[in-house]
Formats: C-alpha cells, structure tokens, sequence
C-alpha cells in the first residue's frame, strides 16, 4: 500500500482547537523545488500531494545558481500541481511552511520568497521548518515510532540523533564530508555519474556489482563522530590507478560502500548500547539505499529492536515532509508573520527546542 | 575458546565481556563479535587489527607505569584478549556524588594521563568518562578499543575534545573549572607543544556541520590568514 493511502494517528497532545488544519509546504534546500500538502482531521494526519521537480546537472555536482534558476523556473508550476492534486484551493490553505535551512543559500531565498509573497497576499502565518527537523519527523509519523536511535543520512548530513528534554540531541555526526556527498564525489570523480541515481539505485552500488572482492580503506572514527574525507581520498587514489580496468573500479566501489557503512553502523551501534532505545528509524536521501537498508535491517534483528526505514517517496528532500513539520509548528504556536521570514544557510537541528519532542 | 564456562559480565556495542580465573588472577576476557552485516573479510581484517592494536596500546601504557588493566593474553585469531579484572566504578556514573575538591583532583589526574599517554605517541579515541574507573585513590583508564599509535596531533586534541564534551553533558556546572584544572596538568605533563594540541581541539570543537561561520573564523583565523 502506497503511504498515500494510509492515515497516521497524530500521538502528540496537543492544544490546538480547530477540527481541520491544512498546510502547504514548500521545499527548496537543494536541488529539488517541492511542494507538498496534508490535511489534519481529527488527529488524523492525511497526505493530500507531494509534487515536486529537481534540478539535475548534466555535468559536475549541483550548482547553486543553476539550481537557483531551475527553482525560479519551477515553483508555481510545482505548486499549481500540488494544490490541484490535493483537490484544494489556495484559500483553503491555512499555514505556509516552508524549510529555512540548511541548505545553499540561493535555492533557499527561492522557498522563502514564494512563501512570503503568498503568506502576505492571502492572509496567511507562516512555520520556519528546519529541513533536517522535517525528515526526522515524517519518518516518525510514518513509522509510528515515538522515541528511536535516528540515523539521518543525505547528501547534507550524517547525524545520529536521539530526542531529550525537547530537543534533538546530537550523538554523533560527521566531522567533514557527509555520506551522500561522500558517494556522489567519488562516483563523480571516477565518471560514472551524472545521473547519480538511476532507477533507485546509486552510480557506487551499479559499479559494486562488477565484483567480489574486498580491500582494505581506512577506517576513522573519533568517539561516536565519523570523518569520511580521508576514505574519499584513499579511494579515489586507489580507483585512478586503474580508471579502465571494470573489475578494480567494481572492487574499489564494493569496499568503499563497505567501510563508509560499517562505520556508520559501527557508531549507530555504539548510541543503541548508551542510550537503551528500543527502535531505530532510518531517514533521509540515503536511507533509499537497499544496502543499508539490509545492513540496518540484519543490526536491528541482532539486537531484538525494531527497525524502519523511511520508504524513498518520503525519504528524499520532498514538500510532504515540510508541510507536516509546518503542521506541528502551527499546533504548537511555533509559527510567525511573513516579514520575519527568513533563511538560514547553516540552522542546526540541535540549536532549538521543539515543544512536541518528548 | 572456553567462553562456555565463562560469566557473560556485560554486552557491549563491539565485544562481549566475560569475567573468569586466569591462573589464578581475577581476569576479564573480551571477545570482540563477528557482525553479520558486514563483509566476512572486513570483518576478519576488522576484528584482527582492532584487537592486535588493542593488546599492544595495553602493554605499552602498563609497561610505562600508567594505570591500565593490564593484558594477560591477547588472541588476534579469536580477536580475544585476557586482561586484569578491576574493581571500581565507572567515574560517569558517580561524579555527581563526590566532592568537588576531589573531582578536581580526578581533573587533574585525568589531564597527567592523556599527557602521558599523548608523550608516548598513543591515543585513546574513546577518552570519556564512562572509560575512567575510580579504583580506591585512583583512577584507571579502560576500553582502548578505539585507541592507535600515532604522532599526529590531532588524535590527541580528539582525545581531549571527547572528554570535555562528555565532562560537560554530566558535570555542566563545574565543568569550566575542570577543564581548567584538567588542561593546566596536561601542559605540565605533555612532552610536545601542548599549546598546539588545545587549539586543535577548539578547532574540533567548530567543526561540525552548519556552525557560525563568524565563530568558526575567529577561532579557525591563522588558517584563513594563512
């Protein structure tokens, strides 16, 4: 069954009054313009659209001004859609959200901007979503889970979270480069993308098929936080000895996916064992992965907890998830008028507290 | 091996823990765990250097006079090493008990570890709190599970930067005086430029991802300068 055919039980207690709430949500870290819309109707929560377009480099990694243009060109198509696939109006609408940060600050002036203009022009109050916030929380609607270890994973970030006293609190994360971004570089790097993921799969895991074997990467963990650069390095290094040769790219790509997982699980692991969770929910771009899933599927059963990975409609950047945080933000008075909108390149997730955390 | 016979002590992320009578010395053993989702020759590879590298860090430190467990046996093939049981508590779990004039000389004795420890060119890579035993007058650093052999620096501001973060999540009201207290004996004690290494570790400190980048230049300035 699709996700869109379920209704999620809102299992926070609110203090809000209204029977219905609707919310449009508008993502625009990145490379993708999304916009997204649910409805909450006696607690339950209902997902009306998720329509959205990305920005896809024919070479090279994204660039910020060419996704900039690609959002201008893209927003009221992308929202047009979203409301006529939700069945609504605009003037049905009663909470703009939109994701403020992280992200390249061009792309980001994109969401705030559309925002701002329809918040002022219809009447309504906007939520500031943190984007990073935003896929924790649909991952928690969806997988019905209310207090997991968190395994974030994009192209942004690699973070391991767990909630306390209102508030995201950051166990591990990595010190340089973050996992997406560790396997687009690399792939990039060795020219087998652009396109970096072709029906589901990654440009690493095509090219992990070509074989078997194992080498030996460097490993680098530091307490519970990762470092993924010097494993870029060595890999990259180890790749261009042989560019041509399918086997070796295969076997390089096989090990690198190996280590960077592993370490990872290594440190998911270790914040298992400190905190004594007995769920571990897996979101973000790279929770699409099928090998990680596996990989934390085989972790959860060692450790008799339960396992859930966000399904990929939800697990990338997309609106759906920013119009659910919004809806929390508006059910929780966390929201504001247009003029104080704002963009924040480098929001931290773990800088703020929510009041719906437990 | 003769785990069979052994008492499971405790279950950890990466190794099981079981107590037992080694020739007559209470001993612990520690048997890292093979984990089906990783590749069996990473595993294998894994597993071996982890505990080789683990045995040699444990003789090393004893050997010169630190106070580690001291390892009686160590089987890169079964990735098991034997080692010398210590009574104590973990130092996370009682700090909030005791005196703040004794958990400044714990500061203290906590800073002259690392600085020896640094000054032998090895790391702990898991340096907090919970890996500090309190054994009568004494403290006795456990679990180098994580620890090396390097020369490099910043292994060593890592060191500092874990335990000033894991000081600061349990003690946070007198954190700022341990830290104090705990840095002033590592200079003493630190056989490199220590200054060096405590700026590396504020630099560790706004590394993380989305920190203010006005924050981030005013410590980080030599190296925009530069």
């Amino acid at each position: 069954m699709s996700i869109f055919e379920k209704t999620y039980e809102l299992k926070l207690k609110t203090p809000y009054q209204e029977k219905v709430v609707r919310v449009l949500g508008i993502e625009s870290t990145s490379h993708t313009f999304g916009a997204g819309i649910v409805e909450l109707r006696d607690n339950k929560v209902y997902f009306l659209a998720n329509a959205s377009s990305q920005y896809k480099p024919a070479r090279g990694g994204i660039h910020p001004r060419e996704s900039f243009t690609h959002h201008v060109n893209n927003a009221p198509k992308i929202i047009s859609k979203a409301l006529r696939d939700s069945g609504l109006e605009i003037k049905d609408i009663d909470v703009i959200a939109v994701a403020v940060g992280p992200g390249l600050g061009p792309c980001l002036r994109v969401g705030a901007s559309v925002a701002r203009f329809l918040a002022s022009y219809y009447g309504k109050p906007v939520a500031p979503v943190n984007h990073a916030v935003a896929h924790v929380e649909i991952g928690k609607l969806v997988s019905g889970l209310q207090d997991p270890v968190i395994i974030y994973v994009s192209g942004g970030n690699t973070m391991i979270l767990v909630q306390k006293n209102n508030r995201y609190r950051v166990m591990g994360e990595t010190l340089d480069i973050p996992l997406g971004n560790l396997l687009d570089t690399f792939a990039r790097e060795i020219g087998i993308a652009p396109p970096y993921v072709v029906d589901g799969n990654h440009a690493v895991d095509v090219c992990a098929e070509w074989s078997n074997e194992f080498i030996s990467l460097p490993y680098t963990i530091k307490g519970c936080d990762l470092s993924f650069s010097g494993l870029l390095t060595a890999a990259l290094k180890t790749a261009k000895e042989h560019l041509h040769d399918k086997k070796h790219i295969g076997r390089v790509c096989r090990s690198l996916r190996e280590v960077a997982f592993n370490m990872l699980i290594e440190v998911a692991e270790r914040t298992l064992m400190l905190t004594d969770k007995n769920s571990i929910l897996l979101v973000g771009g790279v929770a699409a992965n099928k090998v990680l899933r596996e990989k934390m599927e085989t972790v959860a059963k060692q450790y008799g907890v339960e396992y859930y990975g966000t399904p990929p409609e939800v697990a990338g950047d997309n609106g759906l998830m920013i119009a659910y945080t919004g809806l929390l933000h508006y059910l929780f008075g966390k929201i504001t008028k247009p003029d104080s909108v704002l963009v924040r390149q480098r929001y931290r997730l773990d800088e703020e507290n929510y009041p719906w955390l437990p | 091996m003769v785990a069979m016979m052994l008492n499971l002590l405790s279950r950890g992320a990466e190794a099981e823990i079981y107590l037992l009578d080694f020739f007559g010395f209470k001993a612990v053993a520690k048997k890292r765990i093979s984990k089906k989702y990783r590749n069996p020759d990473f595993d294998q590879l894994f597993i071996r250097n982890r505990t080789k590298i683990e045995g040699k860090v444990l003789s090393e430190l004893y050997m010169a006079g630190l106070r580690v467990p001291r390892a009686y046996l160590v089987d890169e093939e079964y990735g098991v090493i034997i080692m010398e049981y210590i009574e104590g508590d973990r130092l996370s779990n009682i700090i909030n008990s005791l005196e703040e004039e004794r958990v400044f000389a714990i500061a203290r004795e906590i800073g002259r570890f690392a600085a020896h420890m640094h000054s032998l060119k090895i790391y702990h890579g898991d340096y907090t709190l919970a890996n500090i035993l309190i054994n009568g007058e004494n403290i006795v650093v456990i679990d180098f599970g994580l620890s090396g052999f390097s020369d490099d620096i910043e292994e060593y501001a890592i060191d500092l930067h874990l335990i000033v973060r894991s000081v600061n999540a349990t003690i946070p009201h007198i954190a700022d005086e341990f830290v104090n207290q705990m840095l002033h004996e590592y200079k003493l004690h630190f056989k490199g430029n220590s200054e060096d290494v405590i700026r590396r570790m504020m630099e560790i400190r706004v590394r993380g991802r989305y920190i203010d980048r006005e924050l981030r230049k005013t410590i980080m300035r030599e190296k925009y300068v530069a």
